[in-house]
């Protein structure tokens, strides 16, 4: 594959919270390919939103990146420290946009003002131009009647449109990321969908590298090129599409895939995954999934394990890809899905 | 927002119809000695019973009400009895607005910007010295009854012989404003402050600061661009009351000061029990309230579309 984009290397990401330190982000490693759409999937609370707004400066004040490095055009954003630094990265290479439509807006302000903001800064069009462009994107996102809509307020508009503005803003921006933080997890089931689709003609049209936050695996399928799988603060598996759905290798995987209802065999219980992730205010010794782990390894609870390569796209950081690790069978979910997709296949 | 006006409007008449109406009402609770003028002593109970009668008071409550509304409308708000006798009241009241209307615009123009600044700069430094030290400033303000530090003031100040501040007010005398007009602005500058840094706290701490932020907009666009507007709006719905409230002269200060304005005129009727006066000053500031809070309301609507645009499109 060519060159990265973006580059994450062991990113430690901490928070102080009542006197006490806790780990978010644990040496968590990504590369992120030019143009590709890559899912971040995992339970809540895994660390998707804390990984990513790392990447633009975003923490909330009392976090910040402990060690680690984020390659972006040749300079390492983990050592951006202050405002104009990240100003040159924050909104123009890479945009966000994030979960609560209904919250995100000004209601004070136009929509068309909040979305020529953006515009102004990031693409030096202003007054008459700006507002032209500000109605050519109002409908480019979907939004009827743009001229008329462009004077009116957030509070005029339904959830679904609001979340259309939000990403109107993020395509003014014109950025070469684009970060959706789980956009559909606040709207409608019968929205979701519009949503997504939105965002996936966009990013198509825009040729902007598109990071799709969520925490299920379900909609992956649908936008995504390839997936990431997080866990208490590390990317744990990674690999194609198909490669996650179908040959997954890191039991944490398994289970996040066993618990899908599309997925489940008729007349077996839906799985769901036992206890609860570890805390982050701990030193995590071994594998942080193993105390969950039905099939845990003496191991695991020693030494956390390192990547193993699947394939040319596809590693997974579990001590079962060892050659002297016992073989351990995935549930009979994840067996089904592999024996339709490799009959599919032929 | 024509529709919102109007609905407002005609609720603050009917407040000020009631609140006259109370006002009118509690001051036949008040004793009537002050109606016989100086020589009360010397009167026979039948000579004061024409007084009364004259004036009547004898007449049954409603009676009086329905006279007391007869004339109101006609702009007769009765004559002085004791404090200038036989002046018509407005005709006196007149004369001190300018005092109290020039010191309260002063007060006010002191107290905003002062307020609001700090307000902002502790909103800014939220949690660090700044924010602590202006706080101690509005606890001070809040926690001391304002007879205490304002006369703490008049005395001190003056007696610092650098400055040489004089004791009372001297309309010819352009300095003698300094300590009164400061005196009047301690207060509103706690106020303000205090609000605006809680309406700015509660700005920053919106969602949509973090898009804004996300944006690529920088702390100091965000400050002006969203922040500060948004939160002027909830203190809009204050602001008239409150400037209307300053312009009607302070009671205290004028009194202290002998600053010839309504609010020490106030405190000389009661004392010497020039009801007819009493009752107009009442009436003032009331309808005064009222108003002001009428005018707050429309203030908030201008700004604030949600309220602007209620029932005019409404959301989809
Ligand atoms: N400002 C913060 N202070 C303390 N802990 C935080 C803060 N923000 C996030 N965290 C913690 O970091 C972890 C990861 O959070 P997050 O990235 O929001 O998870 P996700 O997006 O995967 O649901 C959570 O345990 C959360 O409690
Ligand atoms: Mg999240």
């Amino acid at each position: 594959m060519n060159e990265p984009i973006l580059s994450v290397r062991d990113l430690v990401v901490k928070f102080s919270l009542r006197g006490q330190v806790l780990t978010a982000i644990r040496k968590a490693s990504l590369d992120l390919y030019e143009g590709e759409t890559l899912a971040i999937v995992g339970e809540s609370g895994s660390g998707k939103s804390v990984f990513t707004k790392s990447w633009i400066g975003m923490l909330d004040a009392n976090g910040w990146i402990d060690s680690g490095s984020i390659m972006f055009e040749g300079k390492n954003l983990a050592t951006y420290t202050t405002e104009p630094e990240w100003l040159t990265i924050r909104g123009k290479k890479l945009a966000m946009v994030f979960q609560d439509p209904m919250t995100a807006l000004n209601p004070l302000r136009t929509v068309g003002m909040q979305i020529q903001e953006a515009l102004e800064l990031h693409q030096d069009l202003h007054g008459e131009q700006a507002r032209a462009k500000t109605v050519e994107i109002l409908s480019e996102v979907g939004i009827d009647e743009p001229e008329m809509r462009y004077s009116q307020y957030p509070h005029e508009f339904s959830g679904g449109m609001r979340q259309r503005v939000v990403i109107a803003i993020a395509v003014a921006c014109n950025p070469r990321i684009l970060i959706c933080d789980e956009p559909t997890t606040a709207l409608d089931v019968t929205i979701q969908a519009q949503i997504l689709e939105l965002i996936r003609g966009l990013q198509r049209k825009m040729g902007a590298t598109l990071v799709y936050i969520t925490h299920d695996l379900g909609v992956v399928a649908n936008v995504a090129d390839r997936v990431a799988v997080m866990y208490a603060g590390e990317i744990i598996e990674y690999g194609t599409v198909e490669e996650i759905f179908y040959d997954a290798r890191h039991p944490y995987t398994w289970a996040l895939l066993s618990s899908l209802p599309q997925l489940g065999i008729k007349g077996e219980p839906l799985y769901s995954i036992r206890g609860t992730p570890p805390n982050l205010f701990a030193d995590i010794q071994g594998d942080a999934f193993a105390p969950r782990n039905p099939n845990a390894l003496k191991i695991d609870f020693v030494k956390g394990p390192p990547f193993f390569q699947v394939s040319q796209t596809h590693f997974a950081k579990t001590w079962l890809l060892d050659p002297r690790a016992p073989r351990v069978e995935p549930p009979a979910t994840i067996k089904a899905m592999r024996d339709k997709y490799e009959r599919y296949a032929l | 927002m024509l529709k919102y006006s109007f609905k407002r409007l005609s609720q603050s008449l009917v407040t000020v119809f009631i609140v006259v109406t109370l006002v009118f009402l509690l001051m036949r609770l008040l004793p009537v000695e002050g109606y016989f003028g100086d020589g009360y002593d010397k009167l026979t109970p039948e000579q004061r019973e024409a007084i009364l009668r004259k004036f009547g008071l004898l007449d049954p409550w409603y009676i009086q009400l329905k006279n007391f509304y007869a004339s109101l409308f006609k702009g007769d708000l009765g004559r002085s009895i004791i404090y200038r006798p036989d002046v018509p009241v407005l005709n006196i009241i007149k004369l001190k607005i300018p005092y109290s209307f020039a010191f309260g615009i002063v007060a006010i123009v002191l107290s905003l910007t002062a307020g609001l600044a700090m307000g902002i700069h502790m909103a800014r430094e939220k949690g660090r010295i700044w924010d602590r030290i202006w706080s101690s400033y509005i606890v001070f303000i809040n926690a001391v009854p304002s007879a205490v530090y304002l006369l703490f003031i008049q005395l001190y100040i003056t007696n610092i012989k650098l400055f040489r501040l004089p004791m009372l007010f001297d309309r010819h005398n352009t300095i003698s404003w300094i300590l009164p007009a400061i005196s009047m602005s301690l207060g509103g500058t706690a106020g303000y402050a205090m609000w605006m840094r809680r309406y700015m706290v509660d700005q920053l701490n919106q969602d949509y600061i973090r898009l804004a932020r996300a944006k690529g907009m920088s702390d100091r666009q965000i400050m002006v661009k969203h922040v500060l507007r948004n939160a002027f709006v909830p203190m809009a719905q204050y602001l008239p009351a409150s400037v209307l409230f300053t312009i009607s002269g302070s009671i205290y200060i004028e009194s202290l000061y002998s600053i010839p304005g309504m609010g020490g005129l106030l405190v000389d009727v009661i004392q010497r029990q020039d009801n007819p006066l009493v009752q107009t000053l009442v009436l003032i500031y009331s309808v005064l309230g009222i108003f002001g809070l009428f005018l707050g309301d429309i203030l908030m609507a201008v700004f604030d579309p949600r309220i602007r645009l209620e029932k005019a499109g409404g959301a989809r």
